[in-house]
């Protein structure tokens, strides 16, 4: 059996690490550990992966939403008017509001992983551009659906 | 079969198993799902405010009543996939992570079968439920 390798450099010494960089595998090996979100300085086509990764888990609670939803519809219209009135509350209509929100954001991000998945758009610069243009134009699109929902005097407070 | 088989297409590696299977499921699904969001938030524009009535009507057009059904059970399929790449990503004991990945898919399942049988149900005009089922 060969002793794990030492390092020259002491600042990195794997067996005397201050950092906690380094971590003990179960072998007992001591190795540095792979850069975790707090290492990383935030750049935004990370930010915008996250993003659709923490979108794509709210929508699931969407789709628990929705099915409430058909539900209550499908037990008549004193169920359905209980329902309309919880998610017609302030309460009810910001939590429809946030998941308007990670729905636009989700399908920006959804597109963006598309192009890039086709090969396209990988560069530095593009990657960085279509990163805002996901989160942008997701956040503006929610707005403005919920803007011209509260215009058109679908839902009011 | 030997564990040594290499799987080579145009002389880059790929998957021998069901990697490339599941890459393609999760593409195809947001695929679909593009122009079905695009869809159902225009139904959400049009049953907003709609009240009882309007939802009703909404559901006994046919082309509606298909595409909220397909439009459910595609990003169920979607939101399977998803959960399981996070639970995969950050759950490492097999036991939890097995116990996790099935709970996933029952709940997947069940939303998936109440919400046919509620839209089939709307679809079709049936008196509000509890009816017929005997209480």
């Amino acid at each position: 059996m060969s002793s794990p390798p030492v390092s020259r450099d002491a600042a990195n010494d794997p067996t005397n690490d201050q950092t906690s960089r380094c971590g003990a595998h179960p072998n007992g090996r001591v190795r540095p550990l792979s850069p975790h979100l707090q290492i990383w300085r935030w750049h935004v086509t990370m930010a915008a992966s996250i993003l659709n990764r923490m979108t794509g888990s709210a929508l699931s609670a969407g789709a628990v939403l929705v099915v409430l939803w058909l539900l209550a519809l499908a037990f008549g219209s004193e169920a359905y008017a209980t329902f309309t009135g919880w998610m017609g509350s302030p309460l009810g209509l910001l939590v429809w509001f946030g998941l308007t929100l990670a729905l636009f954001l989700h399908l920006a991000g959804g597109v963006r992983h598309l192009v890039w998945d086709a090969g396209s758009g990988l560069s530095l610069k593009a990657a960085d551009a279509l990163s805002w243009l996901s989160i942008v134009g997701g956040i503006v699109g929610a707005v403005a659906f919920w803007a011209l929902l509260f215009a058109s005097g679908r839902v009011g407070l | 079969m030997s564990r040594e088989t290499k799987a080579f297409v145009r002389g880059v590696k790929v998957s021998e198993r069901h990697g490339a299977g599941e890459w393609t499921a999760e593409r195809l699904s947001s695929l679909i799902l593009v122009p079905l969001t695009l869809w159902g938030l225009w139904g959400g524009w049009t049953l907003s405010g709609a009240g009882y009535d309007g939802a009703l009507a909404w559901f006994r057009s046919p082309v509606n009543a298909v595409l909220l059904a397909v439009t459910l059970l595609i990003s169920l399929w979607h939101m399977n996939m998803g959960l399981k790449v996070i639970v995969d990503d950050y759950i490492h004991k097999p036991g939890s992570r097995g116990a996790l990945l099935g709970l996933i898919g029952l709940v997947c399942l069940v939303l998936a079968a109440a919400g046919v049988f509620f839209i089939v149900r709307l679809a079709l005009g049936s008196a509000p439920l509890p009816a017929g089922f005997g209480v």
